[in-house]
């Protein structure tokens, strides 16, 4: 089991869940992905798609505006 | 959660006496005014809170093929739709004008629609997103809201010109063609549709869902 990291301080959707969705398929299952941005769309639109794909997702406001989010690969 | 919400309530507070007061001064200018911004206030509020994405809704089925916000969208339409079938017999048995926006339509109203689709999704978000995430300090979303302003500035003076040289087809008021009821009923049987096309598009998108 490995953590990943990916940078998508700044972007906006839905550039941050292409590089989600690219990062992941690259990951083997029980991975996990660490998130952090301030865009709140973007944090709504990946738990959103994680959910809807079976992957196991964690989301929490650190902070005023920053969003947080652990995504464990589920599956293939 | 707690310590946001507890580090913030000095401001908060603040923040609900100034929009108080601020109503409260209105109805002094104008009944009127004091609902238009109670009411704009609420909608801010929810569209916040809510964190909805209309262009979320359009761009993310074909982009990652979730239709969760596309469902949501058609259930909006559906439950206007019959809000406004209410407001507007309502408006008519207490004899209250109302004013129906029912635009011409032509050529040009597809070219910008899909201008519009186009700029929302680079914008990364549709206009009330836009304002959303800058009442939030999403400060490259101003540069969106500079557009915003400059296209609608632009349309607005450009639409007599645009509009005589596509030429133009009078507007369709469905109500006035089949009556209330059944034109509710159609739009309605659009949406059911749609909602079952969005059913369809997740299950081959996902596999089984």
């Amino acid at each position: 089991m490995a953590i990943y990291q990916i940078d998508i301080w700044g972007e906006m959707c839905p550039i941050p869940l292409i590089k989600t969705h690219r990062q992941l398929k690259k990951m083997s299952c029980g991975d996990i992905l660490v998130l952090e941005t301030e865009h709140s769309c973007t944090s709504r639109a990946i738990v959103l798609w994680a959910k809807e794909n079976g992957h196991e997702i964690d989301e929490k406001e650190v902070s005023n505006g920053i969003w947080r989010l652990e995504l464990t690969k589920r599956h293939d | 959660m707690k310590e946001i919400t507890s580090s913030q309530w000095k401001l908060n507070l603040g923040f609900s006496l100034f929009m108080l007061l601020l109503i409260v001064l209105l109805m002094q200018v104008s009944i009127q005014l004091a609902l238009i911004f109670a009411l704009s206030l609420a909608l801010g509020f929810t569209l916040q809170r809510s964190r909805f994405c209309t262009a979320s809704a359009f761009r993310d089925p074909i982009l990652v093929g979730t239709t969760k916000l596309t469902q949501a969208f058609i259930l909006l339409l559906a439950i206007s739709i019959m809000g406004f079938a209410v407001v507007a017999n309502g408006a008519e048995i207490l004899k209250i004008p109302l004013k129906l926006n029912v635009f011409p339509l032509g050529i040009h109203t597809i070219i910008g629609g899909i201008l519009f689709g186009i700029g929302m999704v680079l914008a990364g978000g549709c206009v009330s997103g836009v304002l959303t995430r800058i009442g939030e300090g999403f400060a490259m979303q101003m540069f969106a809201l500079l557009g915003l302003l400059f296209g609608t500035a632009f349309g607005g003076y450009s639409s007599p010109y645009i509009r005589s040289i596509f030429g133009e087809f009078s507007g369709v008021f469905l109500p006035d063609i089949f009556g209330w009821l059944p034109s509710v009923a159609i739009q309605l049987l659009i949406l059911l549709i749609l909602w079952e096309v969005t059913r369809w598009w997740h299950k081959k998108q996902n596999g089984v869902g």
